[in-house]
């Protein structure tokens, strides 16, 4: 776009990227500025670059130059005479500081563009030094900085928080000459403005025409902005809502704009507005002619790998790959040689040599370290991935093909994503940065946007609503974008009687947060996204402190890609943890050698299949969730390549695609494998005909075809990403022409790529299924063979997987493995496996309100000699009284002591003793034996007199669940078996022995409910209940969740209705009729078992609503059919 | 000779130059606007009474005003059926207040104008359409 004269350039622009200082989106500027005929457009958000690619990207697509910059807080400038000499809380500042972000309150704002690439990094570089001089540090411009830093880069003084501006209005010209003064210098000649911004208000000439003057006076240039924070009058509200919430207040928010006016203004407005000044406008476009910036997107800059002297980075990937391919293949096969070979060469010419090395000495550290790590994604299709010990899945066996992870057409930087262990995954982030050095390594952002329960509160936040009810108006909305709150509303069951619903009251609240949706809040820190540069990293992004201390740049990981920068993926894994600590376990107990390492097994183990197939596969990486388990028992799992088949199927393309029924139905030879083309019979042999891999895409295209890989990878890219019918139909011509230059008939090259096009995009990548694989064989080996260490391990390294720790608990418990009870004298703060691997020790470190502190004196005291009594305990161990109070009601201090009576006290008694003790202890310091003499005062007698606790199992199970969300001494259904059996409950055990259509009545406890994506658009929810006996799979239509949503979402424990499905095409489950809740009451006594944890861990704790409504609520609403207050 | 004694032998009509600065009142105006939206003159409607409220003449009547559309600003307002032609717009203003709440809510756009009897601050209300007498200052 050529720059004409009477146009303008806005050069003072907030994108929602000020993270809630600014309402515009990205691309909503960028479009509206191209319809506004504007040549150029800047980005300048708050002290960061966070939306600068994005932006830069979008000016690209829309013709307008880009302008980047940002608006960052400079140091007081304007200090005259004797008082700079003062330090500076000793000074009378007349315009008072504001600041920004984390420099509030210090300094005054100042606007930055980029001139050109230089410029691009000396602004980074500038931001870096000023968010990282301290992690408690205000993130504020020095002088100094500025002026180091200046080169390339363009000063405007700043809006009206700019010191200049905010010294006119206070009427200080002294200061704010001094301030332009010294500002300038910081700049090369010419390359600083005034900056005039007139926001129509009441001061607005004045300003205006006192900056004009002292630009005059100094002989710099003005130049008008409008201080853009939203696309059009009419957001000024949103932007009101965020700057409200942003600061942590209600409307109108501590700046209280006067009006709406920053808004992206057509020329013709802004010409107006400076009517008496033209040079003001004139000289927006001399800036945008000026500023330049050509960012080198698309090239690579890889770190500095150890190459050896007088080597290359490929001959050290040459050799080095070379070794490691004798290691793998014994003996050597001539497939292997030849694909190294190809792999190799190709590497080579695309010159990526150096990131394969980088990922090896990582991996190689973690390795000798004994970090248990695995590769997974498209890099298991390489077989130098496979011979550097990156992936575990041999390419040339499972028919995996390097084109689909590296395609030589389209030159994109690699990723090979590396799971370590989860728990000792800081080793490795260690190793990275001292290897690489600290200012070569930071880590990837992410950038945090709205959904509609953000969305919600953030609006409500601002309008002032105090916190509860905040809590109530977004307590049960589901994880929807915030455009989609009212339909939600409107037809979700569970929200029938949400309070949102009032059109009237909230009305309001809703339209603008349907606004926000998507909108950035703030910057978080990926999980495990690293950026290794060879020059110092701060030349090539922002940098920023994130929680924890770390690094991170501002930039995501889409930024970090179009900059060509390395980010490897340094993921943790639990599962990994779970599988290192159960293997340490089975070696501690039945020896060292007898314990074979699992990743290395050959996976053929029928034991093992048995137990896949069974669907017994609580815990078992990949192949645990109930959606999994249905589908072992249809698939009957024997070999490996059904367990990558397996993890391929229940994934959300091939699922939305249905390739499991027919999948299914051939592999049992229900109905003939047919193909179109016989190219196709081979390269589908494993799936039976059916295109289930990315994979095999490209060998369809090959055989059919005729097509390269690297062509059909293309081939396939274009099928699954923007296609419009156009593009499909130029595909499908040259796809048709090449296939019948090879002989094949016209109807049989079309119906071969129909079936292309209905699953290449729906197909999923064979080399990360088959490195999962080898991660699943292998818990499902630990599994099979040591299932109380296992289980154990697995107690240990939890949150993982798909179920609850309470769920891997019972299914042990299924399994034969006793559960012993948290005790201070035998358990240690984790799990432990006893008896022979024959019972879990529950560890203390699951115990609401134990700490770290407390776990460790516990456990050291162990070692001394056992507790004899509470005071005992009390006296060593120093247990804070909530704790000590937690102990004892989950039972981990009964059996301690003796009272007159010659029995230990009950769980009352202690607790009656405990604040006596305590208070004792604290009189004494330490207390001696006369302490032994207290007698606990009198208590209500014991509910069981059998048991040494003295409490009923009700008390006991109801403890168990609020103290440790675990179900330690038995399922809480089997307190109501004799309720449960009254009313015709079919056990979960002997679902599987009744013939299909059967009606059933099932009874259980609330394990999982999932709503996933249906291609109809219907909600079905997947409901996973938990009965003493096993799991039962509730299949809930959207006609029976309709009436059945609110019970699901409000009750813990329910009672379904429904028809059993019982075939081998579909499985086992049951299609309910109705739920409705069940409170699960004692058999004896009548007892209400409370199943809600007490404090949900996390930080969604019960003030956030998290925990959901009162169980006393769930109880009236099930018993006396109370309508829910919503 | 008493106090100020230079001032007094200064002349106040020194030979060459005429007693007004400005035949008429166009000429004049340029200043008087140089002057209002000078930065340093401090405006009588700035200026706060002890008791809060302002130093200029307050009033919320309402006008009938004739736009120039060419302009867009108001060309002349009607008050006590006596038509005030507008001689000059000194400075325009917008305020946007307490949207969020339908009773509080106060969307204007201002025009302070420089008109016979001195300057006027008139203000389209932008909810119902209306114009508005808002402050006078003489």
């Amino acid at each position: 776009m050529t720059i004409v004269s009477g146009s303008f350039v806005h050069l003072h622009v907030h994108s929602q990227f000020s993270f809630m200082d600014g309402a515009a989106p990205l691309t909503g500027l960028v479009e509206r500025a191209a319809e506004l005929e504007m040549p150029a457009l800047a980005l300048t958000d708050h002290q960061g670059l966070s939306g600068a690619i994005r932006f830069y990207k979008a000016c690209g697509a829309a013709g307008i130059i880009p302008i980047i910059g940002c608006e960052v807080v400079v140091e007081t400038a304007g200090i005259l005479g004797e008082e700079a000499d003062l330090p500076p809380e000793k000074r009378l500042l007349l315009p008072a500081s504001v600041g920004f972000g984390r420099a509030a309150g210090v300094g005054y704002h100042l606007t930055l563009l980029v001139r050109d690439f230089g410029g691009y990094r000396n602004l980074c570089r500038l931001l870096s030094r000023t968010h990282l001089r301290g992690p408690h540090e205000n993130s504020i411009v020095t002088l100094r900085d500025l002026e180091s830093y200046g080169e390339g880069l363009i000063g405007l003084s700043g809006c009206g928080n700019g010191e200049a501006a905010r010294a006119v209005l206070a009427r200080a010209p002294g200061r704010a000459r001094e301030a332009l003064r010294r500002l300038s210098a910081c700049f090369p000649t010419g390359d600083f403005y005034v900056e005039l911004v007139h926001p129509l208000t009441t001061d607005g000439s004045r300003l205006v025409g006192g900056l004009t003057s002292l630009a005059h006076e100094l002989a710099l240039p003005v130049v008008a902005t409008n201080n853009v924070h939203y696309l059009r009058s009419a957001d000024h509200r949103l932007h009101d809502v965020l700057a409200a919430a942003g600061s942590r207040s209600s409307l109108p928010g501590p700046l209280d704009r006067p009006n709406a006016e920053l808004w992206l203004k057509p020329a013709t407005q802004m010409r107006g507005l400076f009517e008496g000044l033209p040079r003001a406008c004139d000289a927006t476009l001399e800036i945008a002619a000026k500023c330049r910036l050509e960012l080198p997107l698309g090239e690579f800059h890889f770190p500095g790998a150890d190459i050896p002297k007088g080597e290359t980075p490929y001959s050290t990937l040459a050799r080095e790959s070379w070794r490691g391919l004798e290691r793998r293949y014994k003996p050597l096969i001539p497939e292997a040689i030849s694909r190294l070979q190809h792999e190799l060469s190709l590497i080579d010419s695309m010159g990526f040599s150096e990131y394969f090395l980088v990922v090896k000495e990582i991996v190689d550290f973690a390795k000798s370290q004994g970090i248990r790590c695995s590769g997974r994604g498209s890099a298991g299709d390489s077989i130098v991935s496979y011979a550097l010990g990156i992936t575990d899945a041999d390419p040339v066996r499972h028919d995996l093909l390097f084109e689909r992870f590296l395609n030589p057409e389209r030159r994109q930087m690699p990723d090979i994503d590396v799971d370590f262990d989860s728990a000792r995954r800081d080793e490795v982030i260690a190793f990275i940065f001292k290897r690489f050095g600290s200012e070569h390594v930071a880590m990837v952002a992410t950038v945090n946007t709205m959904t509609a329960k953000s969305a919600v509160r953030t609006v409500a936040r601002s309008f002032g609503l105090p916190l509860a009810e905040v809590n109530r108006l977004t307590r049960h909305l589901p994880w929807v974008s915030a455009r989609k709150i009212r339909e939600v509303l409107a037809t979700y069951p569970e929200c029938a009687h949400h309070p949102l619903r009032d059109e009237g009251a909230h009305g309001l609240l809703l339209d603008l947060a349907e606004e926000l949706d998507h909108c950035p809040m703030h910057l978080g820190t990926h999980l495990g996204g690293f950026i290794i540069t060879r020059d110092p990293i701060a030349s090539w992004t922002p940098l920023q402190w994130a929680a924890k201390g770390t690094v991170v740049s501002q930039y995501d990981k889409d930024d970090i890609e179009a900059l060509g920068l390395v980010k490897m993926d340094i993921l943790g894994l639990r599962i990994h943890s779970a599988i290192s600590e159960a293997v340490g376990m089975a070696r501690a107990r039945v020896g060292e050698d007898a314990v074979p390492e699992p990743f290395d097994l050959t996976p053929d183990d029928p034991a093992v299949y048995a137990q896949v197939s069974s669907a017994d596969t609580v815990g078992m990486f990949q192949l645990e969730s109930s959606g999994q388990r249905n589908l072992s028992t249809r698939l009957k799992s024997s070999t490996f390549e059904d367990i990558i088949a397996q993890i391929s199927l229940f994934r959300p393309g091939p699922l939305e695609a249905e390739m499991i029924v027919p999948f299914i139905r051939r592999r049992h030879g229900l109905e003939p494998v047919v193909v179109p083309h016989e190219g196709m019979r081979a390269v589908l042999a494993d799936t039976y005909g059916v295109i289930v891999y990315q994979e095999q895409v490209l060998l369809v295209a090959r055989a059919v075809a005729g097509f390269g890989l690297a062509e059909a990878d293309s081939l396939r890219r274009a099928m699954t990403k923007g296609r419009s019918r156009e593009d499909m139909e130029r595909i499908r011509g040259h796809f048709l022409e090449r296939a019948m230059a090879r002989g094949v008939e016209m109807g049989v090259a079309e119906e071969v790529f129909r079936q292309l096009e209905g699953f290449a995009a729906y197909g999923f990548n064979k080399a990360h299924a088959a490195c999962f694989a080898v991660v699943s064989y292998a818990s499902a080996w630990l599994r099979t063979y040591y299932p109380a260490e296992f289980a154990a391990a697995i107690m240990n390294n939890e949150p993982m997987g798909f179920y609850t720790p309470r769920l891997v608990l019972n299914d042990a418990r299924r399994h034969g493995i006793g559960i012993l009870p948290p005790h201070v004298n035998e358990s240690g703060a984790r799990y432990a496996v006893q008896a022979d691997g024959r019972a879990i020790r529950v560890g203390l470190r699951d115990i609401h309100r134990m700490n770290a502190r407390l776990l460790a004196t516990i456990e050291n005291e162990q070692a001394v000699r056992p507790f004899r009594d509470l005071t005992d305990f009390l006296r060593r161990t120093r247990a804070e009284l909530l704790a000590a109070e937690s102990l004892v009601r989950v039972g981990a201090l009964d059996g301690l002591g003796i009272t007159e009576e010659g029995r230990p006290p009950t769980r009352d008694e202690l607790l009656v003793l405990l604040p006596e003790v305590k208070a004792v202890l604290a009189r004494e310091g330490v207390a001696g034996d006369d302490t032994l003499c207290l007698a606990p005062a009198p208590t209500r007698r014991p509910e069981d007199p059998g048991h040494v606790s003295g409490w009923g199992p009700v008390r006991r199970l109801s403890a168990e669940l609020e103290l440790t969300g675990l179900s330690l001494t038995a399922h809480p259904l089997t307190l109501a078996k004799t309720d449960l059996e009254a009313r015709g409950v079919t056990w979960a055990r002997d679902l599987a022995a009744l013939p299909d259509r059967t009606r059933v009545r099932v009874a259980g406890v609330r394990e999982r409910a999932q709503t996933p994506r249906t291609r109809s658009g219907n909600r079905t929810c997947f409901l996973t209940l938990e009965d003493p006996t096993g799991l039962l799979d509730v299949v809930v239509f959207s006609d029976a969740l309709a009436r059945s949503g609110e019970t699901i979402v409000k009750h813990r424990a329910y009672i379904v209705d429904g028809t059993l499905q019982n075939n081998c095409e579909r499985g086992l489950a049951i299609v309910a009729h109705t739920v409705s809740p069940y409170v699960v009451r004692a058999d004896v006594g009548g007892d209400r078992v409370r199943l809600r944890r007490g404090v949900p861990a996390g930080p969604m704790g019960p003030s956030l609503g998290g925990a959901g409504a009162p169980e006393e609520e769930s109880w009236a609403a099930a018993e006396g059919s109370v309508p829910y207050g919503g | 000779m008493g106090h100020n004694t230079a001032i007094k032998r200064f002349s106040a009509t020194p030979v060459g130059q005429p007693l007004e600065l400005f035949e008429e009142t166009h000429g004049r105006m340029p200043i008087v606007l140089e002057l209002f939206a000078s930065p340093w003159v401090v405006h009588a409607s700035d200026v706060m009474r002890r008791d809060g409220s302002c130093a200029a003449k307050h009033a919320a009547e309402p006008l009938g005003v004739t736009w120039d559309a060419a302009g867009q600003h108001p060309s002349a307002f009607t008050r006590a059926e006596q038509v005030y032609l507008i001689d000059a717009i000194v400075q325009s203003w917008a305020i946007e207040k307490a949207w969020w709440d339908p009773r509080k809510r106060v969307s204007r756009r201002f025009w302070r104008v420089s008109a016979a009897g001195g300057v006027y601050d008139i203000a389209y209300n932008r909810d119902d359409g209306s114009w508005l007498l808002m402050g006078i200052q003489d």
